[in-house]
């Protein structure tokens, strides 16, 4: 009858066991016992970090808010400069209108062509500030593209929150040695999670999962 | 052709400040008759409503992507003559292939000028 094949590494410890005298089960125990400590000590060294973890996650939507501040002030100041460049547009439409008149009858009237000529200039320098006022008007489409910056900002925000939050719930439990009920919220909260990863998580459900963990 | 200065025109973007610079523009130009949607879907919904002669349509909106109405245009029977104008942040080349695969009309990168918003609308209506 064939024997069994044995590695090298089996081997290895089959013969440590003889030297010490030691029953392969009770071996098997003693270091299933070492990986147990080992997986505890980790753990607990990961759970120190849940209050830094947190400070950081009930920071991430002030953050978040900060940013639509900015985006939305951004847009009202552009707006308001808009509203003046188009008043200062309406009154050179208007300004034209007048001096071609002007113009016209001071031809008629036979008046020096100098004077003819300096309302012609006028007309051109109202031109001029006509093309200036489209230039500022088209240099404001700054606030669109700041507008979208900040978008990409508050969407990868909120998936660092959505990381941030489902360590909370990884380790909380833990932490905080919660009872099976708690373990059961965890796993639906991490569905809640899950679920509206590429939507806006919903703030009620960000303040329940870190008050359940005992953050507030 | 020359751009009719009566025609009625579709401004498309979620953004009021980028709706405002582009009527501006359009309006300086000599355009009057403007209208304007905040997405595609919008703008689909309002092209159906009425006639329009040309359409001035951001990329990157919600709800409907400038790109997606772009191609529901072009593959509605009633719609797909009208010619459509990408004013975009997105200069990659991939997406200018996809624009022009989906059928514009032409292609203005922000940030623009007038000069050139003039001068791809008169390609346009050449």
């Amino acid at each position: 009858m064939a024997q069994p094949r044995v590695t090298p590494k089996a081997q290895e410890a089959l013969d440590e066991d003889e030297q010490t005298g030691k029953a392969p089960d009770a071996k098997l125990y003693e270091e299933l016992g070492e990986l147990a400590r080992f997986i505890d000590t980790t753990m607990k060294t990961l759970s120190e970090f849940s209050a830094p973890v947190n400070a950081s996650t009930e920071q991430l939507p002030q953050a978040q808010t900060h940013l639509l501040n900015l985006k939305t002030q951004t847009e009202q100041g552009t707006h308001r400069v808009m509203l003046e460049v188009e008043a200062i547009q309406e009154n050179h439409v208007q300004a034209n209108k007048m001096l071609k008149d002007i113009a016209q009858a001071l031809q008629h009237a036979s008046v020096d062509p100098g004077l003819i000529q300096q309302m012609h200039a006028l007309g051109q320098t109202l031109g001029q500030n006509d093309k200036r006022l489209l230039d500022i008007m088209t240099a404001l489409s700054f606030q669109d593209l700041v507008a979208q910056s900040v978008n990409k900002l508050v969407t990868i925000l909120d998936e660092v929150e959505h990381r941030l939050l489902q360590l909370v719930v990884v380790f909380g439990p833990y932490q905080k040695q919660a009872a099976k009920t708690d373990q059961s919220k965890a796993s639906e909260m991490l569905k809640q999670l899950e679920a509206t990863k590429n939507t806006s998580m919903d703030q009620d459900l960000a303040d329940e999962i870190l008050k359940q963990f005992g953050f507030n | 052709m020359p751009a009719d200065p009566n025609m009625k025109i579709l401004v498309v973007d979620d953004m009021s400040t980028m709706r405002r610079i582009v009527k501006n523009i359009l309006k300086q130009l000599g355009f009057n008759n403007l209208e304007e949607a905040e997405n595609g879907q919008d703008a689909l919904t309002k092209l159906h409503a009425d006639t329009y002669g040309f359409v001035v349509s951001d990329w990157n909106m919600p709800v409907m992507m400038g790109i997606d109405m772009l191609r529901a245009i072009r593959a509605d029977e009633k719609l797909k003559k009208i010619p459509v104008l990408m004013v975009t942040a997105e200069a990659q080349k991939e997406n200018l292939m996809e624009a022009v695969q989906a059928g514009v009309s032409n292609y203005v990168v922000k940030p623009f000028t007038a000069e050139t918003m003039q001068d791809k609308i008169n390609k346009i209506f050449k």
